[in-house]
């Protein structure tokens, strides 16, 4: 019994030191009747978080390329939920055409940048115009249209918390082979949200990013046609998930303001293993980081080991051939 | 004794599994008679770089945009160590003129991507176009560079292992307030390099991504000198260090193929803290990440200096709790910069 309270001792000493020292502190970010702005909001993950969003009360404005996909969901979330978003057409990497549906959007309450592109290619025979198509959507699109949402959303009339969430990938918690350029401008957002978190922190704005696995979108689709066959391997070993599974997740994590948002078991697996000087609001995941970062580390080099024995089997399997 | 070695065991244990599991497996890369190429290799860490591996017995070639500086550059590694480096002015995000360049250079064998611009700022205040500048050099000019060199490297007449290494930053590791561009595009060059390292490591090629904190450089002069006032107090929390310093640590970490390449002891401990996924190809370095955390008992407390409104730390911690305390001293400056204005 004293032998129990002696081990336990110290553990009780963590948590009470981390519930006084997590910085920020635990947040509340309501959605209902508050304006949600997705980006990329017209399939895959931004329309199953519109979908959601608008089913639970959210005013829903959506960004796309395309009018006709947006026409198709706000008809679709019309029919489902009754409810009715606005939505603009624009590219993300036109820096005057976001700004113009932003503002004319209104106010933005959670800013969802959503948008992404993704072709996996080993970076030797990638084109060049393939990997700035990436960093130029991706990570260039979403300075874009933060830059636009900041004004008005520091100036918003509710001073009830606000939301930047930031829809990532694992392939932004790993760099996988096949996934030079994908990987570069996810990692990209994850720096983005670091500093920009500091910086708008004092306007009660909180910074989430989202960390979803494979889902099955038509995006994803699109990609499993190309991807290399190495990186169907190492990929496989991470299951996937379906669109509105991701969006609930999602929106739970953005909803309470964590920055890291993993979406599914390996998710969190991976997010406590890259934890590294990130923010994290909740005292029970400061606790289990602080205790599992070790063993993670070690499930993370038990990773490594299989992956890289993986290439090495594949390359002295082409190379019999 | 017995209860020292019962506790000791599991740890042995652990060390024993890693220097199994440990991939990839450690190597040598020499540099003496062989082809190093630098990018942004006029001024700074990448001078300093040039000088070190010129000393060192290296073919050097530097790249950068003044062909006045590159001259100035090579007639001070002439003068300081014999050497006759080449020189070759382009500019990074100009693919064709990067492509010209490295088939003029010759086939490489560590490449030194070290090119890099930084103007901190608010999101909220900075132009686009600056953003769109660090993104382009930084990031997307790594990717020229890369893809230019790539080709030549796996042709590569001897079969020593070779080494493309990445200069980021511990702006890299950490986001810090006013340098939202800047991390994006250190941060992305890890994510680049940890997938970089499974498609080339077929063919005997090593990523390194090395970390320096502020360093004593011409460009660094420059931006201190627009650095917001937050950012100033806060990324001062980190000891800067001189060129050459940077320059030694980086290149040891090169040639012996470190992934990760931390350049002083508050390095170190970011590395440890934001291992994550990347490979670890030191057994030590493996069993200090993957202990460093578990043991309840080896918390040391961070000391907080609260000095009216700003704070400083003491960073040197081996595992997880550093971050939050950091988190902390960021959060109360920012509490207290909001109360003062």
């Amino acid at each position: 019994m004293v032998i129990l309270s002696l081990i336990l001792f110290p553990f009780l000493l963590l948590f009470l030191l981390l519930i006084f020292i997590v910085r920020p502190r635990p947040i509340n970010i309501p959605i209902k009747n508050r304006h949600v702005f997705i980006t990329g909001g017209s399939s895959g993950i931004g329309l199953a978080l519109a979908h959601l969003a608008a089913s639970q009360g959210a005013r829903v404005s959506l960004l796309a390329r395309s009018l006709k996909r947006l026409e198709e969901a706000k008809e679709s979330i019309r029919l489902s939920s009754g409810a009715d978003v606005s939505i603009f057409s624009a590219d993300v990497r036109d820096y005057d055409a976001v700004q113009k549906a932003i503002n004319d959007a209104g106010p933005i309450d959670v800013l969802v940048v959503n948008q992404g592109v993704f072709v996996p290619r080993e970076l030797e025979k990638q084109g060049l115009d393939e990997v700035k198509f990436m960093l130029d959507v991706n990570l260039m699109g979403s300075f874009n249209v933060i830059k636009a949402a900041l004004p008005l959303m520091k100036q918003r009339m509710d001073r009830l918390p606000a939301s930047i969430a930031l829809i990532s990938s694992q392939a932004g918690q790993v760099g996988i082979y096949g996934y030079t350029a994908y990987s570069a401008s996810k990692f990209g957002l994850r720096g983005l949200a670091e500093a920009l978190q500091q910086e708008v922190i004092g306007d009660n704005i909180h910074v989430s990013v989202v960390f979803p696995p494979d889902t099955d979108t038509p995006g994803f689709e699109e990609e499993i046609k190309v991807r290399p066959e190495l990186t169907k391997i190492l990929a496989g070993s991470s299951r996937s998930m379906k669109a509105d599974e991701v969006a609930k997740t999602a929106l739970a994590g953005i909803e309470s303001g964590s920055f890291m948002v993993p979406c599914n078991f390996d998710g969190h697996m991976l997010a406590i293993a890259t934890a590294g000087l990130s923010p994290q609001r909740s005292f029970l995941m400061a606790f289990t980081e602080v205790i599992f970062s070790g063993v993670l580390r070690l499930v993370a080099l038990f990773l490594q080991w299989n992956w890289y024995r993986c290439i090495e089997h594949w390359h002295a399997k082409k190379k019999e051939t």
